[in-house]
C-alpha cells in the first residue's frame, strides 16, 4: 500500500553566520495510513520543525516529501495550501483558540477557509459539539473553558473536517494527567477510526497510545521502533 | 458573501474589543475625513456647480486675454460681438452682458440694484425662463424700446414681498421708467449677484466701437459641437478680425473657456485646489497614524493569525480580514467625519458677510449632498486599504511554525515592520512640516495685508457709496454741486473730523479696481498699445489728507483746481517710476481717453502708492484728478471721525436725503469693515490652512507618541537587560527620546525642502509672503521638533520606570 507519508533526504538549516546551521539532516521515513507515530527527542531535536514540515506550514526544506503520492516538494504554496487543507488536521500544545471567538465560531473557521457553505457548517459544527459533548460550551469564549476543555474543543476543531492526518505538538502539555489521559483516549479512538495520528511529545505514558516511535538526536533520526503497549479506552 | 459577512463580524467584535485604540484611529480619520469632505463640498460647488444651470456644460464664455501682461480674462467690445454674432457657427445662441448698478426709486426708499443689461436672448443663451412673466422680446434691445427691467427672485421677496401682480409694475430706475416684465426663478442670480436684468441696446456709435470693452460674450454650442471645434472657430474669427483692425486686436488673444471654470474665477480655483491639496495631506498623515495603530495591533495577533493559517486560511483570506478591519475602522471615522464636515461647513458658512457671499459664484450651493457622502465613502474605503494593506501584507508573511511554537515570537519581519513604522512617521512629520510653513505663510501675510492698511486707521474712516442718477445729473456742472454741497454739509456734523471723496476707497468694491488706458505728451503712437494704464481716481483736496497719503514731490489738489482752472494730475509714485523712468514727471502731461476728452493733465504732485487689493502683489499705477474738473456719478465719500463710525450713520443719511431725498445711500461701513470684507476670501483660506497646519502637527506628534510608545513595549525587555547593566535613567530617556527626536529630524530635512517649493509658489501669488521666511524655516521645524520631543518623552519617562527585574521575566 502506497504510504501516507515519505520522506527521502529531507534537511533543513538555516544560515548562521556564513555557515548552516542544520536542525533536520537526511530525513527518510514513512508512515503508512491509520498509523500514530510518536516522535520522541530531547528538545532542539527538529520534533516540532518536522510536524511542521509534515504539516506543510514550512515550506523551506530540502529533499523529497511525498503525501499521498504527491510530490509536495514540487508544488506551489497554493496547491500545498489546498493538499493541507484537505487533509491535515492540528492539535497544539497551547490550544491556540482564537481568544475572540465562542467556541462555535472557533469551531467554524477550519470550515470557512475551505468554503462549506454555511448551512453545511451550522450542522458539521452541531455534529462536532454533539460528538465532543461540548454542546453546552458553544456559546462560551476559551478564557471559560478549563484546559481540558480547550483542547476538546483544539481537537475537535481539528478534526472536523475528517482529515485523513491529525498532528499534535505535545498535545497534553499543559493538562493535568487526568485530563491528558482523555484526550490521549480521544486520540486513540480517532486513530482506531481509521485517522492517521503523528503526535510529538516527551511523555512515554502518551507515547504508549501510539504503535510507533520515532527517535530524533540533533535533527537526525537515531531510532524507529514500536511502542510498548497499545491501550484500549 | 456568507464568510465577508462573518469578517465584518468578526471585525466589529476586534473593533470593540480595542476600543480605545478604535476611538483614537476613527478620531484621527475623522479629522482628516471631515476636513476633506468639508473642502470636497466647498470644491464642488466651487468648480463644479458654479452657476445654478442645467446646461453648464454645454455653455461658454469667450474672453479676450493678454497673457503677456497677466490679463487672463477680460471682457471685449461691441462691434467684435456684433461680428461674432454674424460669422460665429459653432453657437446655436451667442448672448452677452454688462456690469451695471442702478437706483430704484419712486416706489419706496432708494436703493441701490445690482443690476446687469443684457442682450434680449441671454435668457435663452442659458436655457432658462422667467419664473414669472416673460423673457425680454428681440424688439427690446432696439434703443429707446428697452425699457422693461426682469427681477431676481430674493429682490422680489424683498422690495415687494412676493407681489404676485408686479407684473406691469412701473418703477424708477436712475429716475427712467422702467416696466417690470418677469421674475427669475429662485436660486438662479446669474452673473452672481444680480439683483436685476435690463435690456441692453446699442445705438450706431456702440455699434462700431472696438476700444471700450464692456461685454462678457456667454455662448451656447450647438449639438454635435465640440468645445475643441467651437474654440478653432473662433480662433479663425479673431484672426480676421485682427487682420482688418491690428490696432484694436494688437497682442490680444482669444479665448474660449467653460461657463464654469468662468464663472468660478482662477483665484478660487487656485485656493481650492491649495486647501484640496492640504486637506489631502492631512488624510495621508491621518493614515499613516491609523497604520501605525494597525502595526501594533496585528503584531499582537501574530499567533491568532498563525492558527487561522495553520486551519487552512491562505494568505489573502487573512489580508481581506485585515483589510476589512482597518475598511470598517475608516468608516466608522468616516460617519464621524460627515458630522465633523457638517460642523465645519456650518461654521464656514456662517462666517461669510452675505454682502461677501453673493459674490462668490457657488457659495449658495455649498452643502453635504449625496456627492460628498459618495466622496467619503470613496475616501473611507480607500483611507482603509491605504492604512491596513501594510500591515496586512506584512502579518500575513509571518512565520506560522515559528510562532505557534511554544514561546515562539513570531518576530521575523520585526525589523521589517519596524522601518516600515518609522518611514511612515518620517512621512507624517515631512508631510505636516509642509503643511505648517504653508499655513504660517498664509497666516503671516494675511497679516501683512491688515498691517499695511494700519497707517490711515482705517476704522475711524467711515465710507458710503453714492451713485448720481444720469437723468437728474447729466451736466457736469451739475454733479460738481451736488458734491460742493455735498463736502460742507458733512463736515459740519460734529465730531466729524474731516470729509473727503474718491472714486474708489481701497478695497472697496470687493477690492476690484478697473485700470484705464492713458496716453504721454510726446510719446511715440506706436508705443500707445502697450499696456499703460492705471487706476482712475476723482477725489477731493481732502483726500490725500483723511487718506493719510503722503506727498512725495510737487503739490495735492487745492480748491482753486476748479472747472476753469488748468488740467491737471497727481500721480503715484509706482506710475512715476514705472512710466516716467529717469526723468521728472512733473509739468508732463498726459490723457485719459475714456474720460472722451481731449484735454491733457499736466502732472502736479506724486504721491505715495495705496494698495488696492490683496490679489496684487505690487503697487498698482494710480492717476488722480480733482473732482471739480471730472466730477463722476460714482462716488465714496469718507469721513474721519473721532472713533465710533456707527453713530454718524443717521446724521449721513439725513444731510445727503436734504440735498437729494431720491438719492439711495449704500455700502455704508468703517473702513475696517470694507477691508476685512474684501479679504475675507483671503482670510478664509488663511484661517482654514492654519486648522489644517495644527491638525497636521496633532496628528504627527500622534504618530511620533504611537511609535515610540510602541517601540518601548516592544523592547520592555532590552531595556530591563539595560537597566539590569548598569544603564541610567537619563540613559534609557536619551535612547528613547534619541530615537523618536532621529526620525523627526530626517522627516524635517525632507520636508525643508518641499515647503520651501510651496513657499515659492504662495510668496508669487500673496503681498507679505517670503520665500525665505525665517519663522516659517527656522520657527516652525523648531516648534514640530519640540512637539515630536514631548511625544517621545512621554514613552521614554514609561521606559524609565520599568523594573528590570519585571522586564527580564517578561515573555
Amino acid at each position: 500500500m502506497e504510504p501516507l507519508i515519505q520522506f527521502r533526504n529531507l534537511e533543513k538549516s538555516y544560515d548562521a553566520g556564513g555557515s548552516k546551521f542544520f536542525v533536520l539532516r537526511r530525513i527518510n521515513l514513512a508512515i503508512q495510513q491509520g498509523e500514530f507515530v510518536t516522535i520522541m527527542g530531547p528538545s532542539g531535536a527538529g520534533k516540532s520543525t518536522l510536524l511542521s514540515i509534515i504539516g506543510m506550514l514550512d515550506s523551506a526544506w530540502a529533499g523529497e516529501y511525498f503525501f499521498l503520492g504527491e510530490a509536495v516538494h514540487q508544488l506551489n504554496t497554493k496547491k500545498r495550501n489546498e493538499l493541507h487543507k484537505a487533509n491535515i488536521g492540528f492539535v497544539f500544545q497551547s490550544y491556540h483558540l482564537i481568544d475572540n471567538l465562542t467556541v462555535f465560531e472557533n469551531l467554524e473557521v477550519p470550515l470557512s477557509y475551505k468554503n462549506v457553505p454555511h448551512k453545511e457548517r451550522v450542522s458539521l459544527v452541531c455534529d462536532a459539539l454533539d460528538r465532543f459533548h461540548i454542546v453546552g460550551k458553544k456559546d462560551l469564549f476559551p478564557n471559560q473553558l478549563s484546559g481540558g476543555q480547550q483542547q476538546l474543543v483544539g481537537v475537535a476543531r481539528a478534526v472536523i473536517l475528517h482529515p485523513k492526518l491529525l498532528l499534535a505538538d505535545e498535545p497534553t502539555g499543559n493538562l493535568h494527567s487526568a485530563q491528558g489521559d482523555e484526550i490521549m483516549q480521544l486520540f486513540k479512538k480517532l486513530n482506531d477510526a481509521g485517522t492517521t495520528i503523528i503526535q510529538v511529545t516527551h511523555s512515554e505514558r502518551n507515547a504508549a497510545y501510539g504503535n510507533r516511535i520515532v527517535q530524533l538526536k540533533d535533527g537526525w533520526v537515531v531510532n524507529e521502533s514500536a511502542a510498548a503497549t497499545v491501550q484500549s479506552a | 458573501m456568507d464568510t465577508i459577512r462573518q469578517d465584518v463580524r468578526y471585525a466589529l467584535r476586534m473593533l470593540w474589543k480595542h476600543r480605545f485604540a478604535t476611538f483614537v484611529c476613527a478620531g484621527a480619520l475623522a479629522l482628516g475625513m471631515g476636513a476633506n469632505t468639508a473642502i470636497f463640498s466647498m470644491a464642488e460647488a466651487f468648480l463644479l456647480h458654479p452657476v445654478p444651470l442645467d446646461e453648464v456644460n454645454r455653455l461658454v464664455a469667450v474672453v479676450d486675454s493678454k497673457p503677456h501682461q497677466n490679463i487672463e480674462t477680460t471682457s471685449i467690445a461691441t462691434a467684435t460681438y456684433l461680428e461674432w454674432q454674424e460669422q460665429a457657427r459653432s453657437f446655436d445662441r451667442l448672448g452677452a452682458y454688462s456690469w451695471d448698478g442702478v437706483n430704484f426709486t419712486g416706489d419706496g426708499t432708494p436703493q441701490k440694484i445690482q443690476d446687469f443689461r443684457v442682450t434680449t436672448n441671454f435668457f435663452t443663451t442659458l436655457g432658462v425662463q422667467p419664473h414669472l412673466g416673460r423673457d425680454f422680446l428681440p424688439e427690446e434691445g432696439e434703443p429707446g424700446r428697452n425699457q422693461e427691467l426682469i427681477l431676481s427672485y430674493g429682490l422680489w421677496e424683498r422690495r415687494y414681498a412676493a407681489d404676485p401682480k408686479i407684473l406691469g409694475k412701473v418703477v424708477k430706475v436712475d429716475g427712467k421708467p422702467f416696466t417690470i416684465v418677469g421674475v427669475m426663478g429662485k436660486g438662479f442670480d446669474f452673473p452672481v449677484s444680480a439683483e436685476a436684468w435690463l435690456p441692453m441696446a446699442f445705438d450706431a456709435k456702440q455699434r462700431v466701437d472696438r476700444d471700450h470693452r464692456p461685454l462678457w460674450v456667454l455662448g451656447h454650442l450647438k449639438p454635435g459641437v465640440s468645445f475643441e471645434q467651437a474654440n478653432a472657430e473662433m480662433l479663425t474669427i479673431a484672426q480676421h478680425q485682427a487682420a482688418a483692425f491690428p490696432d484694436a486686436y494688437k497682442d490680444w488673444q482669444l479665448r474660449v473657456m467653460p461657463l464654469g471654470e468662468f464663472a468660478t474665477g482662477d483665484l478660487t480655483r487656485q485656493y481650492t485646489l491649495l486647501l484640496l491639496g492640504a486637506v489631502g495631506f492631512v488624510l495621508l498623515i491621518a493614515c499613516a497614524d491609523v497604520a501605525n495603530v494597525q502595526f501594533a495591533r496585528v503584531s499582537g495577533r501574530q499567533k491568532e493569525l498563525a492558527v487561522r493559517a495553520a486551519m487552512g486560511a491562505t494568505r489573502t483570506r487573512i489580508v481581506r480580514q485585515l483589510l476589512i478591519e482597518s475598511v470598517m475602522l475608516s468608516l466608522f471615522g468616516a460617519a464621524l467625519g460627515i458630522f465633523l464636515a457638517q460642523w465645519i461647513l456650518s461654521v464656514i458658512l456662517s462666517h461669510m458677510p452675505p454682502d461677501i457671499a453673493r459674490y462668490i459664484a457657488g457659495w449658495k450651493s455649498i452643502h453635504l449632498d449625496f456627492g460628498a457622502f459618495l466622496f467619503t465613502f470613496a475616501v473611507a474605503l480607500a483611507s482603509g486599504l491605504l492604512s491596513g494593506i501594510a500591515p496586512s501584507l506584512m502579518s500575513s508573511r509571518t512565520n506560522i511554525s515559528e510562532t505557534l511554537k511554544e514561546s515562539g515570537r513570531g518576530a521575523s519581519s520585526g525589523r521589517a515592520r519596524h522601518r516600515l513604522r518609522s518611514a511612515l512617521v518620517v512621512a507624517e512629520v515631512s508631510l505636516s512640516l509642509v503643511l505648517l510653513v504653508g499655513a504660517g505663510l498664509l497666516v503671516k501675510g494675511f497679516n501683512a495685508l491688515l498691517i499695511v492698511n494700519q497707517q490711515y486707521h482705517p476704522e475711524t474712516l467711515l465710507t458710503l457709496n453714492l451713485n448720481l442718477p444720469e437723468l437728474q445729473y447729466p451736466q457736469k456742472s451739475a454733479r460738481a454741486t451736488f458734491h460742493d454741497r455735498l463736502l460742507p454739509s458733512l463736515s459740519s456734523i460734529p465730531q466729524v473730523q474731516s470729509v473727503a471723496l474718491a472714486t474708489t476707497v481701497p478695497y472697496g468694491n470687493g477690492g476690484g479696481t478697473g485700470a484705464d488706458r492713458f496716453l504721454i505728451e510726446g510719446r511715440p503712437v506706436e508705443q500707445r498699445e502697450e499696456s499703460r494704464t492705471a487706476i482712475m481716481e476723482t477725489v477731493s483736496p481732502s483726500y490725500f489728507a483723511v487718506m493719510s497719503i503722503g506727498l512725495r514731490d510737487g503739490r495735492v489738489f487745492t480748491d482753486s483746481d476748479g472747472d476753469g482752472a488748468q488740467p491737471v494730475a497727481v500721480i503715484s509714485r509706482s506710475l512715476a517710476s514705472r512710466y516716467f523712468a529717469g526723468e521728472n514727471p512733473l509739468g508732463k502731461k498726459v490723457q485719459v481717453p475714456a474720460s472722451k476728452l481731449e484735454t491733457w493733465l499736466t502732472v502736479v504732485g506724486i504721491v505715495d502708492d495705496v494698495r488696492y487689493n490683496w490679489i496684487q502683489k505690487d503697487a498698482l499705477p494710480t492717476l488722480y484728478r480733482p473732482y471739480r474738473q471730472n466730477p463722476t456719478y460714482y462716488t465714496t465719500v469718507v469721513l474721519r471721525t473721532d472713533g465710533d463710525t456707527a453713530k454718524f450713520t443717521s446724521a449721513v443719511r439725513s444731510k445727503i436725503a436734504a440735498l437729494d431725498p431720491d438719492l439711495p445711500i449704500y455700502e455704508v461701513k468703517p473702513l475696517n469693515q470694507v477691508i476685512t470684507e474684501s479679504i475675507v476670501g483671503i482670510s478664509y483660506v488663511a484661517a482654514m490652512m492654519a486648522g489644517i497646519g495644527i491638525i497636521a502637527l496633532v496628528l504627527a506628534s500622534v504618530g511620533v507618541y504611537g511609535v515610540m510608545s510602541y517601540s518601548v513595549s516592544e523592547r520592555t525587555h532590552e531595556m530591563g537587560i539595560r537597566m539590569a547593566m548598569g544603564a541610567s535613567h537619563g540613559a534609557i530617556n536619551r535612547l528613547v527620546v534619541g530615537n523618536g527626536m532621529l526620525l523627526t529630524g530626517i522627516g524635517i530635512a525632507i520636508g525643508l525642502p518641499l515647503a520651501f517649493g510651496l513657499a515659492r509658489a504662495l510668496s508669487s501669488l500673496l503681498f507679505g509672503v517670503s520665500a525665505a521666511d525665517p519663522f516659517a524655516f527656522i520657527g516652525l521645524p523648531l516648534i514640530l521638533g519640540v512637539v515630536a520631543f514631548l511625544a517621545s518623552y512621554l514613552p521614554a519617562r514609561r521606559a524609565v520606570r520599568i523594573d528590570p527585574l519585571t522586564a527580564l521575566r517578561y515573555e
